[in-house]
């Protein structure tokens, strides 16, 4: 599924063999609630090869700060410990499957 | 699920209406959204010559006529303005502001009205500029926010950022009085580009320049690339095929918004066309359950 995770979490959450999504996103955030079903079903479906996780921007400044996150939702992909990729603003299923495999 | 139109239709123009009609004579759950008067470009028309059987009727005719037919048939618009289409996989999320649509298949006929960017809005797009001030506020909290505002509705939006912004700097590009709060700086110049290095540093005006961090262009009509993530477009026109439909499945598009030539009679042909196709994947997907 895909996990919470924090400022205090981040490094350790992210240091992975394969590679990590990170949903940055909000509460009040409107896209962000959209697309948060979206990652959830992805997560179940690829969950063998891509790990998800999510953080909250409000409550995690620091790493919205690290990663200049100017506007939510943001999608990373970090992959060998690199940010290999982002993408801004809500995106259908298929898009999204599209964007990830390429990494993969 | 109680409130989920079967499809939902975003315009009242010549190929929204179109698109209600056919879709309503096949028996669909439909919602129209536009407004009462159909189209401004329709009941502006002084004369129009080329319309099967009105010969050297007016606009403002033409659209007496559309409505009596959607009264006949008891088709109502709905008057809300939708700021985001989301497509979810097995239905489309439209939204109003927080008020959300459900319907399973979306036709989009919003015209071709959208205005040309200013110069960096492009670049900066997700790195200080932004479409809906009320989503991206929060991210601007204690900083310094411009707003081009093109009509009354982004004056509230303004309102509601000045809470959390340091200062706001509204810039109408519409005449009129402002229902503003006391600290926002209404400032009526016009906007040149937008500048910066990683993010947006500064906003140019043709008689000065502001330093803030976010710019937030409230326009009339959203591109539809903005208005639906994820859809095709071609520099002002949605991608579609001769289906009528667009890259994302479920989702059609009629009219002016899918290229030219922009005339009523082929939005009006196109509407009939992506409504017929929207009724034929709504079956299919019935007798497929």
């Amino acid at each position: 599924m895909v996990k919470q995770i924090t400022d205090a979490t981040f490094n350790e959450e992210t240091n992975s063999d394969v590679p990590v999504v990170v949903d940055f996103w909000a509460p009040w955030c409107g896209p962000c609630k959209m697309l948060g079903p979206l990652i959830e079903e992805l997560a179940s479906e690829m969950g063998d090869k891509v790990k998800f996780a999510k953080i909250n921007v409000d409550e995690n400044p620091i790493t919205a700060n690290t990663f200049r996150v100017a506007s939510i939702p943001t999608l990373i992909i970090i992959k060998d410990g690199k940010v290999v990729d982002q993408s801004l603003g809500f995106k259908p299923k298929p898009a999204l499957v599209a964007w990830i495999q390429k990494y993969l | 699920m109680d409130d989920l139109y079967d499809i939902a239709i975003v315009g009242s123009g010549p190929a929204g209406v179109s698109a209600a009609v056919n879709a309503k004579i096949r028996n669909k759950k439909i919602i129209l959204f536009g407004n009462n008067d159909l189209s401004s470009k329709l009941n502006l028309a002084p004369k129009i010559d080329n319309y099967l059987g009105y010969y050297n009727v007016t606009g403002r005719e033409l659209t007496d006529k559309f409505i009596e037919h959607l009264n006949s048939m008891n088709i109502e618009i709905s008057k809300e303005r939708i700021n985001n289409i989301y497509a979810m996989g097995d239905y489309f999320s439209l939204m109003v502001n927080d008020k959300e649509y459900k319907a399973t298949t979306v036709i989009l006929a919003t015209g071709v009205l959208f205005g040309k960017p200013f110069k960096g809005e492009v670049e900066f797009l997700g790195r200080g500029v932004g479409y809906c001030a009320t989503c991206d506020a929060p991210l601007y909290k204690g900083r310094p926010v411009a707003i081009i505002g093109y009509n009354k509705e982004a004056e509230e939006e303004a309102n509601y950022v000045s809470e959390l912004a340091s200062i706001v700097y509204y810039i109408p590009t519409y005449k009129g009085e402002y229902e503003l709060k006391e600290n926002i700086e209404i400032i009526k110049d016009k906007p040149l580009e937008i500048v910066g290095d990683l993010q947006v540093k500064k906003l140019l005006l043709a008689n000065g320049e502001i330093e803030v961090d976010g710019v937030f262009i409230l326009r009339d009509n959203v591109a539809p690339e903005q208005l639906v993530p994820g859809l095709e477009v071609d520099e002002n026109h949605i991608k579609v095929n001769r289906d009528m439909k667009t890259n994302i499945q479920g989702c059609y598009a009629a009219g002016d918004v899918v290229g030219k030539p922009y005339q009523y009679m082929k939005a009006m042909g196109e509407g009939q066309v992506a409504a017929l196709n929207a009724v034929r994947y709504l079956d299919n997907l019935a007798t497929n359950k």
